[in-house]
């Protein structure tokens, strides 16, 4: 059992309680952000161990919260797990300097990938 | 009285009939809710619940269903848009308003929000045809949902403009407000209508543009107001004369 802090950012409330619902048996201790300036906000409250980001967020990308978590020493070093419907438009190659470490696909993965993703990510 | 194509329709030569993007919009649009009835669906399976959050993954399985097959009936209904005669008729906007909400009360509880009518002081008919009317209305309470912030309540509002032709059925949501660029864009988009209108930044707007084809159907027409704390998505359509005769 881990008890490493994970930051779900993910504007879905359903899917993120699904989200949290697997990690939290998995032993994590979780954190939800509907919204990426809330992120930004509980990311200097509680320093996740990780995130698991959804790309396409309501009031801005995912993609300005990746850019402004590396604007800091402290927090571009977090490792990111993108959960995304646009996975297959999107290559860790691509996202590696942002610190995205995985991405899963929501069409194709299953719920324990997240768990698989996470252990890999923290190992 | 009655109405074929409306200005909408002929600007755009027959919108979702035209090919690839309308069918992308779609399908992006439905990935959402399909993806997470799978998740929970997967989880059911893996037996590893109790008994309490079995009975919420299966409520939440059927809501979502329920909010993926109106979006499917909406697109069903907008490609068949020039082969259908709508019959245009006087319409309480208020009993309309108070089904809608009676209808998603239950989704917005279970999202532990609220939606909420607020009727105009006077009684007031609107002409409309009543199907499109409300799946106008309920695509603006979806995507009220989407944004409203939790423990809100979603407000269906009924309001006259001065010139008193024109009453207005709005949508108002308390969430983050949209930033300037967005909002111009949005309006820009809901004037011309030339290309799917982006609703939400995580939006394709396939749900606002099938919304402005109904309304233009209905010689209405759809349209945003930004606010600090949300924005309201509105629809005016022609206050009917029968009051008057009355």
């Amino acid at each position: 059992m881990s008890t490493a802090t994970i930051l779900i950012v993910e504007d879905d409330d359903w899917l993120a309680e699904q989200h949290s619902r697997v990690l939290t048996k998995a032993g994590y201790k979780i954190a939800v952000a509907l919204h990426a300036l809330v992120a930004i906000q509980v990311i200097d409250d509680i320093n996740p161990d990780a995130i698991v980001l959804d790309v396409l967020l309501t009031g801005s990308t995912a993609f300005a919260l990746l850019h402004e978590l590396q604007s800091y020493g402290d927090t571009g070093d977090i490792p990111i797990i993108l959960c995304t419907n646009l996975a297959s438009e999107l290559s860790v190659d691509d996202l590696e300097l942002y610190g995205v470490k995985k991405i899963l696909d929501k069409t194709t993965m299953v719920p324990d990938d997240l768990v698989v993703a996470l252990r890999s990510v923290l190992s | 009285m009655s109405a074929t194509r409306g200005e909408h329709e002929r600007l755009f030569n027959g919108p979702l009939t035209d090919g690839l993007p309308s069918l992308v919009a779609a399908a992006h649009e439905l990935k959402s809710p399909l993806a997470l009835v799978r998740q929970l669906s997967l989880m059911l399976e893996g037996g590893d619940v109790s008994a309490n959050e079995q009975k919420r993954m299966l409520r939440q399985i059927s809501l979502t269903s329920e909010r993926a097959l109106r979006l499917t009936s909406d697109l069903t209904r907008s490609v068949r848009m020039s082969d259908a005669m709508f019959t245009l008729e006087p319409i309480n906007p208020q009993q309309l308003c108070e089904d809608i909400v009676h209808e998603l009360t239950p989704l917005f509880l279970a999202h532990s929000r609220d939606v909420k009518l607020i009727p105009h002081k006077h009684p007031l008919l609107l002409v409309a045809n009543r199907d499109l009317l409300r799946r106008i209305i309920m695509n603006f309470s979806d995507n009220a949902l989407n944004y409203a912030e939790g423990g809100t309540s979603v407000e269906i509002r009924i309001g006259m403009l001065k010139s008193g032709n024109i009453i207005r059925l709005g949508v108002r949501d308390y969430g983050p407000a949209l930033s300037g660029d967005i909002l111009d864009s949005l309006r820009g988009k809901l004037a011309r209508a030339s290309t799917p209108i982006h609703a939400r930044p995580q939006s394709s707007g396939l749900g606002l543009y099938i919304a402005s084809q109904f309304a233009d159907v209905m010689n209405g027409k759809i349209g945003v107001t930004r606010h600090r704390d949300g924005a309201t998505f509105y629809v005016d359509l022609q206050a009917s004369r029968q009051l008057n005769l009355l």
